[in-house]
């Protein structure tokens, strides 16, 4: 059996570079399309084969799985493959993804046809995808590192794809750099865990214990700024509102959907296998970034009118909400609460693995309105319903899924992030219970807020007018675009219905990561009930609620069709107060749905306005323009300050440092022999 | 855990089915009768007679009879909104028992499931609202959206608290721990959660300071600007499904924290009547206090609203801290 999973993995990862290099003989082909569905194909089969054999290898219980160990013969270099259950789950995320992203590609990137060379996106596509496997599964540390950095070299690449627009060359540029001061402090990071461990080894398991108390106190916080920037955590998320938005739609469903989710799986792996949580402290730091994360993310993406603005947004809230699981679960393991501690992890990876389904989904829905209606911006929207139903009510599962509403998978681990912070409150530790009252308040906020974000998303384009001449004329996108779109939703529902299949799913992963098992807490069957202690807090069955709620609308049909008689209906224009000339302006735009929530949090968004008229008279105007901005203020506050003080020091030092006088050069290289000399002399 | 001998799985579903008939039966028959009460209080403080007590009964069956006018901009959302909504209120019903005296073992459903429920209504309506592309619609849906983004922390962090005590989320088990505490409202973290639980309930319902269920100026309106457009058996559905939603807050409210079970000494079904009455008279205080808030307060303009949101939150929140300094002892 091991063999089998062995070599599932194998053919996988073969599948991927077979792809690779397919697509890179296309680089050279006129006609590009059949080299597409090759890719395409190749990419579902390969992500296929991983998904199968990564719930293989959970549910058989093989703990790890040796893939391939390349030795090479530079020094600390090995190409080594392990996997374990907590690759494994995220390899599983990262395949089911995949897997739709590239069924929706086939019909996606043929709007490139012969505009652009698709054999070099889908080069760069399909190496990205293998270095984020590879991210997820190397062995030792310098491994990891190159992939990381492959990862992030190659999604910078696809963020400039469509590198004609100048904006698209900001985001590449601010993404650029983020990611690699990130990258650089993990490096930090590494060597002084290998100054103590001499080892770059992953999986050797609570290395902690080596490292003096200081060294590992500065290890993890390299690591939550590193892993926290490349996760979009606030104030670091700058970079994801300029690079989601840039890079071509499938693109962005895998960066927001899965890459920035391998930041979680290095918290995870770096922080509680390697270092092993010892502090309570470590938690609580998570859980406070967790909380601003999620309530700023979820504000800033009420104001944006750029639907992949908007949803990058949202990537950061539900980080923040993620991280507010994993920050308990590392409060709860540091005061040795297994159990509570298993059920945060639970919530946690749960939040994660939804997070990539209707996040990832949300992303291919932008890109099919993008795809039909050309624009991203919703103002320009409207009325999509009834030209692109079935994009619409895939877009409309996916909203009700990231708002936490039932019967959708995003309610459930919301559901039992609650249940973990209820359980982890416990008597007599006043300070770490005001924490997660306040975290149970943004909880709250969030999910509010976000519901108010998803309903403005989807009304504002998908019903009402078109208000514009294009959003008018869109037609249904390809099938294969909805079919990709259409999987993810189905198990968006699935998990939401059925919540203990992918529990049992998660629970040898959380139990070889230390947490008590969650899942022989629960009851069978229909019900999701939790029983940490001799009380239960809670029990859930959303299978049984859709069948309450289906039988009620039966029953109500019924009641009505014999007391009310027959369903006749008139069909009648909108009332219009007797105006007779109701228009698609008349609407409300997003703008102005948004704009009762700018008001009350003022204080955040400083809002301005600017409204230039035209006409001589001042009642009566010929035309009113209207602007509003929104400040961002780790932007304004934070970098601006930051990156001018760094322009000037640089300045400086150019007219100061590099002269361009050539003795001014020769001193310097005398200097520095002079200095080596010594420093040789004194060793 | 479950015990799984036929006898006891029998009398599990029994009680399962009994508890889903009350509850539906109760909900259904009580929630227009204390729209009506409402009225008539709020009436006759005025010195007027005003509409009959049962006058919402009438009204959904007239507007069941009725022609339902559908704009021509709408889609499908438009139409099955009120389905849902309906649905929602309904099965959020089912998860508020209107008597501890029958309950079965397992509810599928806690506070939080309770408040996810009706954020799926909620989540249709404002959808709905914005379907008609009318200006209005998008007003209420847009306010709507602020309100209940507002006051949803409260309403979880209050019950969360309550939920402290029992050690569970879910309601049936928290009405029940209330029983064995004497009066919960002498005790400072219940005092403070209830206040907040109040604002709550009438931000929720759409009334007095927060909304005016009684009008249709513009520049009001929220629920009603929402569904302005809806007609015949569409509207009867969203008027039955607020009036339902409505009985749910008040019931949530009167059982937790006017608890009247543990008066009833003995089981069985004669328990059960009594409870329900002394239930249905808890309902018809709560609407004459309702009426009665009504009466002595205006309607707040739409931006001094947040300052009653922040207020119920500040007290849920104040209430949660005070159960981490007094613990779950009851002075």
């Amino acid at each position: 059996m091991e063999l089998l999973l062995h070599h599932l993995y194998l053919v996988s990862i073969f599948g991927y570079l077979l792809s690779a290099v397919i697509s890179l003989i296309y680089l050279f082909v006129k006609k590009q399309n059949t080299g597409n569905i090759i890719v395409n194909a190749l990419c579902i089969a390969a992500s296929a084969t991983a998904a199968a054999a990564s719930i293989g290898k959970i549910f058989l219980g093989v703990e790890i799985l040796n893939i391939f160990s390349l030795q090479a013969t530079i020094p600390f270099i090995t190409l080594e493959i392990r996997v374990d259950n907590l690759s494994a789950f995220f390899v599983l995320a990262l395949s089911v993804l995949v897997f739709c992203v590239s069924i929706y590609s086939i019909g996606y990137i043929s709007h490139y046809n012969g505009k652009r060379n698709i054999g070099l996106f889908n080069f760069l596509y399909v190496m990205f995808i293998i270095s984020m496997f590879f991210v997820l599964t190397s062995a030792n540390a310098v491994f990891f590192y190159i992939s990381w950095e492959a990862m992030s070299l190659l999604s910078y690449f696809l963020v400039v794809f469509e590198s004609e627009k100048e904006e698209n060359q900001k985001a590449g540029t601010v993404y650029i750099v983020m990611t690699h001061l990130a990258t650089a402090l993990l490096f930090i990071g590494f060597m002084i865990i290998y100054h103590y461990t001499h080892s770059f080894d992953l999986m050797a398991a609570h290395n902690g214990t080596v490292i003096p108390e200081m060294a590992r106190n500065i290890a993890f916080i390299l690591f939550l700024v590193g892993f926290g920037t490349k996760a979009g955590v606030i104030p670091l998320h700058i970079w994801l509102p300029y690079a989601h938005p840039a890079a071509p739609s499938n693109v962005s469903a895998l960066m927001s959907g899965i890459m920035i989710k391998t930041a979680i799986y290095g918290l995870i792996r770096f922080v509680l296998c390697y270092l092993g949580v010892q502090d309570t402290w470590w938690g609580i730091v998570i859980l406070v970034l967790g909380i601003l994360s999620a309530v700023l993310g979820v504000a800033y993406a009420l104001m944006e009118h750029n639907i992949k603005r908007l949803l990058a947004f949202h990537s950061v809230e539900n980080i923040g909400i993620i991280l507010i699981g994993l920050g308990v679960s590392y409060i709860a393991f540091a005061q040795n609460h297994l159990l509570v501690g298993g059920l945060a992890l639970t919530a946690a990876l749960l939040h994660t693995f939804n997070h990539t389904l209707f996040k990832g989904g949300l992303f291919l829905g932008a890109g099919a309105i993008q795809y039909a209606v050309h624009t991203k911006d919703i103002e320009k929207l409207g009325g999509l319903l009834k030209k692109m139903p079935v994009t619409g009510f895939m877009v409309l599962c996916f909203s009700l899924a990231i708002s936490a509403i039932v019967p959708f998978n995003g309610f459930i681990s919301e559901w039992l992030t609650y249940q973990s912070i209820f359980a982890n409150i416990l008597p007599g530790q006043i300070g770490l219970n005001f924490f997660s009252a306040v975290a149970v308040a943004a909880l709250a906020l969030t999910g509010a807020l976000a519901a108010a974000c998803f309903v403005k998303l989807f009304g504002i384009s998908f019903l009402g007018l078109p208000r514009s001449e294009q959003a008018a004329n869109a037609q249904e996108v390809p099938k294969t675009m909805n079919i990709g779109m259409g999987i993810l939703a189905l198990i968006c529902l699935g998990i939401g219905l059925f919540p203990l299949t992918i529990l049992k799913l998660l629970d040898p992963v959380v139990g070889s990561l230390g947490g008590g098992s969650v899942f022989s807490q629960l009851q069978g069957g229909f019900m999701l009930a939790y029983y940490p202690l001799t009380v239960s807090p809670g029990s859930i069955s959303p299978a049984a609620l859709v069948l309450a709620l289906a039988g009620i609308i039966l029953l109500a049909l019924l009641v009505i069709r014999i007391v009310g008689g027959k369903y006749i209906e008139r069909k009648y224009g909108t009332w219009d107060c007797g105006f007779e000339a109701l228009n698609a302006r008349m609407q409300y735009s997003a703008t102005g749905f948004s704009k009762p929530i700018k008001i009350v949090f003022r204080i955040l968004f400083r809002p301005t306005r600017k409204i230039t008229t035209e006409g001589d008279s001042f009642y009566y105007p010929e035309s009113i323009e209207y602007a509003t901005t929104v400040a961002s203020i780790f932007e304004d506050y934070l970098y601006h300050p930051v990156i001018k003080r760094l322009q000037k020091f640089s300045q400086r030092t150019k007219y100061k440092i590099q002269t361009g006088s050539i003795h001014n050069y020769l001193i310097y290289i005398f200097a520095a022999v002079l200095l080596l000399m010594l420093y040789n002399r004194l060793a | 855990m479950k015990d799984c001998t036929p006898g006891r799985i029998g009398n599990e579903a029994m009680n399962s089915i009994a508890y889903i008939i009350i509850q539906l039966i109760v909900t259904l028959l009580a929630a227009p009768l204390v729209g009506g009460l409402i009225k008539k209080v709020k009436a006759l403080t005025q010195k007027r007679k005003g509409a009959p007590v049962l006058q919402m009964y009438f009204d959904l069956y007239k507007l069941l009879q009725k022609t339902s006018v559908v704009s021509e901009v709408s889609s499908w959302i438009y139409k099955a909104a009120p389905y849902i909504v309906f649905a929602t209120a309904l099965t959020g019903a089912l998860l508020v028992p209107v008597s501890t005296k029958i309950v079965p073992v397992l509810i599928p459903g806690d506070f939080i499931m309770l408040v996810s429920i009706l954020a799926l209504g909620r989540f249709f309506m404002m959808a709905a609202a914005l379907d008609t592309a009318s200006t209005f619609g998008g007003m209420g849906s847009s306010r709507e959206a602020m309100i209940s983004s507002l006051i949803e922390p409260s309403i979880l962090v209050a019950l969360f608290t309550v939920g402290l005590f029992s050690g569970s989320t879910s309601l049936p088990r928290m009405m029940q721990t209330v029983q064995v505490t004497g009066f919960p409202l002498a005790h400072p973290v219940y005092m403070m959660v209830g206040l907040a639980l109040l604002i709550v309930i009438i931000a929720e319902t759409s009334r007095i300071p927060v909304d005016d269920p009684s009008t249709h100026l513009e520049l009001t309106m929220v629920h009603e600007a929402m569904i302005l457009e809806y007609s015949g058996r569409h509207l009867a559905l969203l008027e039955y499904g607020a009036a339902v939603k409505q009985l749910v807050f008040i019931t949530l409210f009167v059982n937790i924290f006017i608890p009247h079970d543990q008066l009833i000494p003995f089981m069985g079904f004669g328990a059960v009547i009594l409870s329900l009455l002394l239930y249905l008279l808890k309902v018809v205080l709560m609407a004459v206090v309702i009426a009665l808030i009504e009466v002595n307060t205006v309607k707040f303009k739409l931006f001094s609203i947040p300052n009653l949101a922040a207020l119920s939150f500040i007290l849920a929140f104040l209430g949660i801290l005070q159960f981490f300094i007094l613990g779950g002892h009851h002075v």
